[in-house]
């Protein structure tokens, strides 16, 4: 897998083939291949520990490659994930990156008041980094980054440890701040939700090995193996004759007309509604339902409109639910149907 | 009990009168504290900075050496240079012993290993992120050594502090090496030994008392300064 763009946007800023990259004697990087353009904004999505912080920082140069090559055309700043400021004032927080980055004196001021205005932290300006809140430092850290104005912007984790409504506000703040036609932004990124509001194109890191890449939609709707899906959250899974189909909760609904009968063996409240796990005699579907909803026990009838479809004996272990960490699947290439 | 406090009652007037030694032994040791604690500062910075920050082979010997070097007896390193600077040994042609300038000398060598070890342990206890941050938006090292200095100033400022306590108040180098030569080389602590030895306890506590007093009002002057700029200020409140 490859994470190159379709080329329709600016000019390759940054560029790595087949890298490997080694923590100690582990590998943790390997054969990733991939490409970012001039005014993309591009996620790196994968679970704990799949590597995405490392391969940031082989992209950056901060660690050295143990194969491969990466190639930049550019300068290329990173904003790391932990949020540490100078025991100075905001504003004097940016100033000193611009001068580590070498912008001349007369011009940080302006420039970094434009960064702390482009994020929303203007206010935040005349303030001690010490009396900031968490989603502050964030933000100054976020200001700091865009400030110095890379030619490749990397950003690891910039909404970690944030609660869902500064999260939230940061996020919106974010999206139009990081946009730049002569820039290329990598976001790592831990929640889908920041991926799909941030990014054009997606790179999905599993245990080192970049296993999909492509816009956020077209993965959604077709994710190139069952790992994929499973990271993704797909993870209903009903065989279907030759075929394993794979959902979201989105594409189940409850229908008294439904095709498919199916017993709730757990219910779990959320903010919106009920999750259902639903008991399939040949596989497992989950949906979700208004509250309060059918009681664990009871038998209800389903219908399933969408999901994703893999040949059964490709998708190897891809039965096992939530086995995202399995290989076998890797390659499987299917796309999405209806059953 | 009341033996020192006589002792206290004749030594007071002995400092009121203004003793011409005494104000002597007072200048050189204020002469010799700065000039060492300076020195000291100087070579030590950047020594603690690159034990610090450093990423280098053999680092963390060097961290296990630097804070050895802390308890390492003065006696020990006043015996030690005695044989290096006694005029058949290697630095014997310096001319140094029984000198003012080796007081000066001793003090730096005693002060330096408070500087490097403290510095080390100051820079080292900064966030990993500040630095790793500064380091990859293209701080060089001239940089990254001014904002760990900037960041660390107390842990920095402490070690200044424990480098001029010791260059004050450390005695056994100085009379080791110096000879503790009376009105010539001796410093406060020196020549307060030198007048316990002769039997003259006055004296001795008149030196001692406006050694206390030296040392109260340099330490108070640092630990300020140690504070000017982390939000610590002293405020006066006026009523309204």
């Amino acid at each position: 897998m490859t994470g190159t763009s379709d080329g329709s946007r600016g000019p390759i800023l940054l560029r790595c083939e087949h890298l490997s990259v080694l923590r100690g004697k582990r590998t943790v990087i390997s054969d990733v291949s991939a490409e970012l353009r001039a005014g993309e904004i591009v996620a790196l999505l994968g679970p704990n520990g799949a590597g995405k912080s490392t391969l940031l920082d082989a992209l950056a140069g901060a660690l050295p490659a143990a194969g491969g090559r990466i190639e930049r055309h550019g300068r290329v700043g990173i904003a790391l994930q932990s949020p540490d400021l100078a025991r100075r004032t905001v504003f004097a927080n940016v100033t000193l990156a611009l001068a580590w980055w070498g912008v001349p004196r007369p011009e940080r001021a302006e420039r970094a008041r434009e960064a702390l205005r482009a994020i929303g932290a203007e206010h935040l300006a005349r303030r001690r980094a010490a009396t900031l809140s968490g989603g502050e430092r964030r933000r100054v850290h976020l200001a700091r980054a865009i400030a110095v104005q890379p030619d490749v912007l990397m950003l690891d984790e910039p909404f970690a440890g944030l609660d869902a409504e500064v999260r939230a506000n940061l996020l919106e703040d974010a999206v139009s701040a990081l946009r730049s036609a002569g820039r290329a932004t990598l976001v790592v990124v831990h929640d889908r939700a920041e991926a799909w509001a941030l990014a054009d194109r997606l790179l999905i890191l599993i245990d080192g090995r970049l296993v999909a890449a492509g816009p956020p939609r077209e993965l959604l709707e077709q994710p190139p193996s069952t790992v994929v899906a499973r990271f993704l959250g797909f993870d209903g899974s009903l065989e279907d004759g030759h075929e394993l189909l794979l959902t979201r909760p989105a594409h189940v609904a409850l229908d008294p007309a439904g095709p498919i009968e199916a017993h709730i063996t757990r219910a779990t409240p959320l903010e919106d509604g009920v999750r259902l796990e639903l008991e399939l005699g040949h596989g497992r579907l989950y949906a979700v339902s208004p509250f309060p909803g059918p009681r664990p026990g009871d038998s209800v009838r389903v219908r399933v409109d969408g999901g994703a479809r893999f040949p059964l004996k490709e998708s190897g272990a891809a039965g096992a639910v939530g086995s995202a960490g399995s290989h076998g699947a890797g390659t499987a290439d299917r796309g999405a149907g209806q059953p | 009990m009341s033996l020192i406090w006589d002792e206290i009652r004749r030594a007071v007037p002995m400092i009121l009168h203004g003793n011409p030694t005494l104000f002597s032994i007072i200048g050189f040791t204020l002469e010799v504290a700065l000039v060492a604690t300076a020195a000291a500062t100087v070579i030590g910075l950047p020594i603690g900075l690159a034990i610090g920050l450093g990423r280098f082979r053999g680092l963390q010997v060097l961290r296990v050496l630097a804070n050895v070097s802390l308890a390492i007896p003065p006696v020990l390193v006043g015996t030690f240079l005695f044989v290096l600077f006694s005029p058949q040994a290697v630095l014997g042609s310096l001319h140094l012993i029984y000198t003012r300038r080796v007081v000066f000398v001793a003090q730096t060598i005693l002060a330096l290993p408070f500087v490097v070890a403290l510095t080390a342990a100051a820079v080292q206890g900064l966030p990993p992120g500040l630095l790793a941050q500064a380091r990859l938006l293209g701080a060089g090292r001239r940089q990254l050594w001014t904002l760990a200095l900037r960041e660390a100033r107390i842990g920095v400022m402490a070690a200044v502090i424990a480098a001029l306590g010791t260059a004050l108040s450390e005695v056994a180098a100085v009379v080791i090496l110096g000879g503790n030569i009376y009105g010539y080389n001796q410093t406060l602590a020196s020549a307060t030994l030198y007048e316990v030895n002769g039997g003259y306890y006055a004296d001795a506590v008149a030196i001692a008392i406006v050694l206390i007093g030296l040392i109260l009002i340099l330490m108070c002057g640092l630990a300020l300064l140690q504070h000017q700029g982390n939000g610590i200020r002293m405020r006066f409140r006026s009523a309204t």
